[in-house]
């Protein structure tokens, strides 16, 4: 059993099909990618699976269960875990606040134990302290823990994000472009911390239009265009494949395409 | 600044006299803006309505000390309990409102309470309102020496205060800012944002009570005039003032604003023009609060009241 | 129960003061569309329309007319202020939608309190436009004034209709109220168009308050009860929408005055707050649409 389904996923804007009957599977403990050209519907399917939106028919299955329609932070506590296309973090609040901020959902407490203090409490944000720490290590932050967050370039903006996402101990990743505007450099840096992530037991499903890092890392390839799955596969089958080189490049014969994706 | 404040305070107390007066009335509005900072500063969200729990506690205390002899604490007690009650219930739909709306519906509220005062006479003696409140003092003691009084007034806010500082800096805290921030960012991991909007919601409405409730037996009268649409304006004046989001805050504001009259000695007609027009200038030219020393958090407030 | 003559009665005068509220909506909904602020000062033009109106006539001898027209500018003048040492400010320092609320909300504040410095806390009225007693129309009896207000209030629409569509200033505040972006790049002076909106708002409602004074009164503290019923008009059109907001003040104006008949004058300010309540939670969008 896959660790999550899609089926027969679809959402329309009025007569605009954003995405449309799409269905895979992603097996646990692996990374898998969806790609396609600008607008093919790829976030819209992200903010489907994690409940930012609602579907207009179609059904989300995770670990067994039906997360269709649940509200986002019911689909957090599920272990869904997913970050944004353009950067969303807490820019007022220190880079290693936003981190702690990620352990919400591993953590309990609220009013009467943040004005009493009973040792518990004292001990798990001591505990939630050193964890965070522990995080920004791994993705090299840890010298800037006490900067405000907007503060940093957009490539540290990135990976405190997806520490923040990972403090939240998913079972699945959601990373939406983690590589968008990001060089060459940066996005090396990037795919170790992606791998090093997976290799802890975390599933990752990511969108990204930088070949070079999804033919890289990817196990399984999604490929969405105008709102349909248009192949799916491994990435030497879907950079073969002659669909998804027509919907990139406008032809199926194009040799400069096919090297494109290989590249 | 708020060294300064503690400092400015410790003197008056001290010396006694008039100013002693002006600390106590500060004292409680520290407390009641203490109640909006927690909503507004640390949420970022938007409520024009606090004075309404403000007169729930007034008239709390007022009705039950009066009617029924209740002990002033446990009117106080009742007083805030009524209100954070109330605020859950008026808080669920409200607070799925955004920018203007909002706003309208919390000024709403604190226009509803205000005709309520007016209206039921039977409870609230309408415009006449309630006099002969017993004076500040708990289970049979009365206070009376000034000076103890503002000790006991500002222990009370500072008690208030430190409770939002604690809270600030805890999970809840880090949650609160968490939605002040980013909603959508926040929801993503695992965030109840209702949640906590009414959580932070009830709490200044509690606040806010227990600020009327003091202001009901400091005073020893209660009218609707004395939580009305002033009150708001009073309000913020203090919070900008004293800088959003930032503990202190409420205190050194409310010190100035409260200090001010002295200097423009008059009725109170003239006060609420004066600070009316200040507030307007505040707004214009420091719009992040005169005292901010945490110039980044009022930036929250803005994202998401917009 | 009531004889259907009375209820006639109250809804006749229910529909009056129903316009009135709707020309104060009408108002709130061309300050949005041309800027997306929300005007909580919007109420102190009313009442200072009535009350200078009154320091015209009954203080300085002038007669109603005159004295009414000469309100009407100075408050539309006075609109100009606000747009000039207010709005513009906050505007150009880009203020969020609170802080602009905020200021406006202290804008009433100040207004209330310098009249009530200058003019008391007594309450002051205006005779009616026409003298004579209530016109007969078989077993009901319609206040003149009534009439006046009707007449006058649809006269103004008709008017706002004309300038919106037909000149080319208003066409160039539509402009603003759609794209603000596109109308600068075609050459409309945005912030003149705003200046025009805050003008022509005050000025509507100083005409409100002239024509409801006569059969109330207007004192310092009305300006906001008069805000909130006009807020309340353009919510329940659906804000943006200036016939729905008069059509929506013409719905308070008679739920208002059937609730008289139900609960007794005082609670009139609770009704309309309540019904305000019901929409914002239930349908912001208001009866017609409209940007929500």
């Amino acid at each position: 059993m896959s660790l999550l389904d899609v089926t027969g996923l679809t959402k329309a804007f009025g007569g605009l099909m954003a995405v449309n009957d799409v269905s895979f599977g992603v097996e646990e403990g692996g990374i898998d990618a969806v790609i396609g050209p600008n607008g093919a519907g790829k976030t819209t399917l992200f903010n489907l699976i994690s409940g930012a939106l609602r579907p207009t028919s179609g059904a989300v299955r995770f670990a067994g269960h039906d997360i269709t329609g649940l509200a986002p932070h019911a689909v957090a506590a599920r272990g869904v875990i997913r970050t944004f296309q353009l950067v969303r973090l807490f820019g007022d609040m220190t880079v290693a606040e936003n981190v702690r901020v990620g352990f919400h959902l591993s953590t309990r407490g609220g009013i009467w134990s943040a004005l009493v203090r009973p040792r518990w409490a004292r001990a798990e944000e001591a505990e939630v302290a050193e964890k965070a720490r522990v995080l920004l290590t791994l993705i090299g932050l840890a010298d800037r823990a006490a900067v405000p967050a907007a503060q940093l370039t957009y490539g540290q903006q990135r990976l405190l994000e997806i520490a923040r996402a990972v403090a939240a101990g998913p079972r699945l990743l959601l990373l939406d472009e983690p590589a968008a505007g990001l060089d060459m450099a940066e996005t090396d840096a990037l795919a170790e911390i992606i791998r090093t992530i997976n290799r802890r037991g975390v599933t990752i499903l990511l969108i990204e239009h930088d070949m070079r890092l999804v033919m890289g890392i990817a196990r399984r390839i999604v490929v969405l265009d105008f709102g349909r799955k248009i192949a799916e596969g491994t990435p030497e089958t879907v950079s073969r494949d002659p669909a998804v080189l027509e919907a990139y490049l406008g032809t199926a014969e194009s040799c400069e395409g096919a090297e494109v994706l290989h590249a | 600044m708020f060294l300064l404040a503690c400092a400015v305070i410790a003197v008056i107390v001290a010396s006694g006299g008039y100013f002693v007066t002006v600390v106590c009335f500060a004292a409680i509005y520290a407390l009641f803006v203490s109640g909006l900072n927690l909503f507004m500063g640390y949420t970022g969200q938007v409520s024009f309505g606090q004075n309404a729990f403000a007169a729930l506690g007034g008239y709390s205390t007022a009705v039950l000390t009066t009617r029924l002899n209740l002990d002033p604490l446990a009117a106080l007690l009742l007083g805030a309990l009524l209100s954070g009650a109330i605020a859950f219930v008026v808080g669920f739909p409200t607070l799925r409102l955004r920018g203007h709306y909002l706003a309208m519906a919390t000024l709403a509220l604190g226009l509803i309470a205000y005709e309520v005062a007016v209206q039921w006479t039977g409870l609230t003696q309408g415009y006449m309102g309630i006099s002969g409140i017993p004076g500040l003092g708990f289970a049979g003691v009365e206070i009376d020496d000034e000076r103890l009084q503002a000790v006991v007034l500002l222990a009370i806010a500072g008690l208030g205060m430190g409770a939002a500082l604690r809270l600030r800096h805890s999970r809840f805290g880090r949650a609160l800012a968490a939605v002040a921030g980013d909603e959508e960012a926040a929801r993503a991991v695992g965030i109840n944002i209702t949640h906590y909007k009414l959580a932070a919601f009830v709490l200044a409405a509690v606040y806010a009570s227990v600020a009327g409730s003091l202001m009901a037996q400091y005073v020893g009268f209660v009218s609707p005039e004395v939580f009305g649409l002033a009150m708001v304006v009073l309000g913020f004046t203090m919070l900008y003032i004293g800088g959003i989001g930032n503990v202190g805050g409420p205190l050194v504001g409310a010190l100035i604003v409260e200090a001010l009259p002295q200097t423009v000695s008059g009725l109170k007609d003239y006060q609420d023009l004066v600070y009316g027009a200040a507030l307007i200038l505040i707004l214009i030219y420091a719009p992040k609060g005169l005292a901010a020393i945490n110039p980044g958090l009022p930036l929250a407030v803005q994202k998401n009241a917009s | 129960m009531l004889s259907s003559a009375l209820l006639l009665q109250f809804l006749i005068s229910g529909i009056g003061v129903g316009c009135v509220y709707g020309l104060i909506g009408i108002g709130f909904c061309v300050i949005y569309n041309a800027s997306g602020i929300v005007n909580f000062a919007q109420g102190g033009f009313v009442m200072l329309g009535g009350m200078i109106t009154y320091v015209l006539h009954a203080r300085s001898g002038l007669s109603l007319l005159p004295a009414a027209l000469a309100a009407v500018l100075i408050v539309a003048a006075l609109g100009l202020v606000v747009d000039r040492l207010v709005v513009r400010p906050l505007w150009n320092r880009g203020a969020t939608t609170f802080v602009m609320i905020l200021a406006t909300l202290a804008v009433q504040i100040v207004m209330e309190r310098a009249t009530l410095i200058l003019m008391g806390d007594s309450p002051k009225s205006l005779p009616s436009f026409t003298e004579g007693g209530p016109l007969r129309l078989g077993a009901v009896a319609v206040n003149l004034q009534l009439l006046w207000i009707v007449a006058i209030s649809l006269l103004l629409i008709a008017a706002l209709a004309l300038f919106f569509n037909r000149t080319k200033t208003g066409r160039a505040m539509r402009a603003c109220a759609v794209n603000p972006q596109a109308a600068m790049l075609l050459g409309v002076p945005v912030s003149r168009m705003l200046a025009y909106a805050f003008s022509i708002s005050a000025g509507l409602g100083a005409v409100a308050g002239i024509l409801i004074t006569p059969t109330q009164f207007v004192a310092y503290n009305l300006g906001v009860p008069f805000a909130i019923s006009g807020f309340i008009a353009a919510i329940v059109g659906g804000f943006g929408n200036p016939l729905g907001a008069f059509l929506g003040g013409i719905l308070l104006g008679v739920a208002q005055s059937l609730a008289i008949v139900v609960v007794g004058a005082g609670y009139k300010n609770v009704v309309a707050l309540s019904i305000l309540l019901i929409f914002l939670l239930v349908r912001p969008a208001g009866l017609l649409g409209g940007k929500a």
